[in-house]
């Protein structure tokens, strides 16, 4: 490569482009912004301001010699249809529930690795835990469907036991959704809070211990406190991975466990789509995701203290 | 609490770990079932769905197809993630954050949002749906990570040693490839892997983007909603093998590229 660059030193051209690179922080500055702008533009920016735009059309494409009629008329449609107004509900009430879950779940197992393991162990039970990470979304829905099925691993260890009423349903409702999601979820969960409980000071555990604190005292007063940070990081990932997901709750779910995502994709996939009413759904699922999350940091961000 | 130290937290550990791979050991186990139907328990055993699997047409169409859209997506993404990391390490405070409000807003609006606003714009512009679409879709999607990846090595990065260079007579492309580049390559590696993995298992983007071809997370998904047989468990066991052995070398490979700091 140098070779090459030094060989191109004998035109002209590039001695230029070089000299002006070295001499012009403008010049400078406009070739390192240039492909970065033009993406940002287009591939970040644009597609969803073409989104907010189409969702105000009545109707999109615009019938050909007529002028564009602007109205909210699909945004007052969500409130009209209880089968909308029912789904963008259920979507936020199970990426709660899935959030607190999963934190309820992961917490134990974070505290438990990032301090009461075995010093010398702990890298490896992280390593161990994180392992899944990388299975798709798919790949994780296909695997709960062969652990809940009726004919699956979990009823024939049920029937095996010689448990009554065997196969239980266990697949295709809300139950094997959750089960799924917070499947998903945990190990986004996982990381934020290993990282912020690996931090607290083992001292300050100790001296709370020596003072007469109990380990419930330790855990409010301590623990839990310092890990904030953590919590509010993991909270808010898990809850906007969870409010965004198609595939898994399609897979896993059942006919009434419809998520608004789906709702979402079906006003796009059947023909004739409404695009300007599957616009309007998707910003404010956008928009509603994005202000609770917003609020939550706010509400839920430690104070900065003084001295700090 | 002593007790609840020795014995629960432990117990929930394990629990969790028997949670996160009993579902993958029991897709792994049904892809050795001597049927052409799924169910337990499993009386006759046969390997020849692992054998075998790799030599579906439909299968092999489709993780050819997820090959070539994630080295594609993953070219976009570094060939784009490193001049605006560069851009982003020359300004400070407030435009610093802007700029990452920006380019982040990929990672925290709902993928399904981000996955249909991408499909009509392409709709708009004349792109029709498959490879490149699909590619570019994966490229926006991974970019803040590259930004993010880039970004942390090079905010570490000792001024003199460019500085250096210059004085030694370099000129701008050869310190970039012969210091920043090098410098970066831990990052670089990382954000590689990890655009690779993150394309090629990506569902909603595909499902969105993709034309008539189906990509493996694609292909997969149709046929758990229409019927499938112990063969798709075994494919999915491979591929499940084959991406988390680079996930964990690329873990491997940022936790040592961070020594630097």
């Amino acid at each position: 490569m140098t070779d090459l660059l030094i060989f191109l030193r004998r035109f002209a051209l590039y001695r230029a482009l070089t000299h002006l690179l070295a001499t012009s922080p403008a010049f400078r500055l406009v070739m390192v912004a240039l492909i970065p702008v033009i993406w940002i533009v287009l591939a970040n920016a644009a597609p969803l301001i073409q989104m907010i735009a189409i969702s105000f059309y009545t109707e999109y494409p615009v019938p050909v010699g007529e002028a564009p009629v602007y109205s909210l008329t699909h945004y007052q449609s969500l409130f009209e249809r209880p089968l909308y107004l029912n789904a963008f509900f259920r979507s936020f009430v199970f990426a709660f529930a899935v959030t607190a879950v999963t934190l309820i779940v992961v917490f134990p197992v974070a505290y438990y690795i990032s301090k009461v393991a075995p010093r010398n162990q702990r890298t490896r039970m992280l390593l161990l835990v994180i392992a899944p990470f990388w299975v798709s979304e798919i790949i994780r829905s296909f695997a709960w469907i062969l652990m809940l099925a009726n004919r699956g691993a979990v009823n024939s260890f049920f029937g095996w036991l010689g448990l009554p009423g065997v196969p239980y349903e266990l697949l295709y409702n809300g139950f094997s959704m959750m089960v799924g999601v917070v499947y998903l979820g945990s190990l986004y969960m996982l990381l934020p809070l290993y990282s912020a409980i690996e931090k607290i000071d083992d001292n300050l555990l100790e001296a709370a211990a020596n003072l007469g604190a109990s380990g419930r005292h330790r855990l409010t007063r301590i623990i839990l406190p310092l890990a904030r940070p953590g919590i509010v990081a993991g909270c808010t990932l898990v809850f906007l991975l969870v409010v965004g997901l198609y595939a898994m709750p399609q897979l896993l779910g059942g006919p009434d466990t419809t998520l608004f995502p789906a709702t979402i994709a079906q006003i796009f996939s059947k023909a004739g789509a409404s695009w300007p009413q599957g616009s309007a759904f998707s910003l404010m699922l956008t928009l509603a995701a994005l202000a609770i999350a917003g609020l939550f940091i706010a509400v839920a961000q430690p104070r900065r203290r003084l001295g700090r | 609490m002593t007790a609840l130290r020795n014995l629960a937290l432990p117990g929930i550990f394990w629990l969790f770990v028997l949670y996160l791979f009993t579902p993958l050991l029991v897709m792994a186990v049904m892809g050795f079932r001597d049927s052409n139907f799924v169910a337990f328990p499993i009386q006759a055993w046969t390997s020849d769905w692992y054998r075998e699997v790799l030599f579906d047409r439909d299968i092999q169409e489709s993780l050819w197809l997820s090959l070539r859209v994630s080295m594609m997506a993953t070219v976009l993404s570094l060939v784009i993630g490193l001049p605006t990391a560069f851009l982003v390490a020359r300004t400070s405070g407030l435009a610093r954050g802007a700029f990452m409000v920006v380019i982040m807003l990929p990672a925290f609006i709902p993928v399904i949002v981000s996955a249909i606003s991408l499909r009509i714009f392409a709709g708009r512009i004349g792109l029709e749906t498959g490879l490149l679409a699909i590619a570019l879709g994966h490229a926006v999607a991974s970019m803040p990570f590259v930004v993010v990846m880039v970004l942390t090595r090079l905010d570490t990065m000792n001024r003199n040693l460019v500085d250096a260079a210059r004085n030694l007579g370099a000129d701008e492309f050869i310190v970039l490839f012969r210091v920043t580049l090098p410098y970066l390559g831990p990052a670089l590696l990382g954000a590689l892997i990890f655009s690779l993995l993150l394309s090629f298992e990506d569902f909603v983007r595909s499902f969105f983007l993709g034309g008539f071809e189906q990509t493996f997370p694609v292909m997969l998904y149709s046929r758990l909603r229409f019927g499938f047989d112990p063969g798709l468990a075994a494919v999915s066991t491979i591929v499940l093998l084959v991406t988390t052995g680079f996930g964990h070398f690329a873990g491997r490979f940022l936790r040592s590229g961070r020594g630097g700091r």
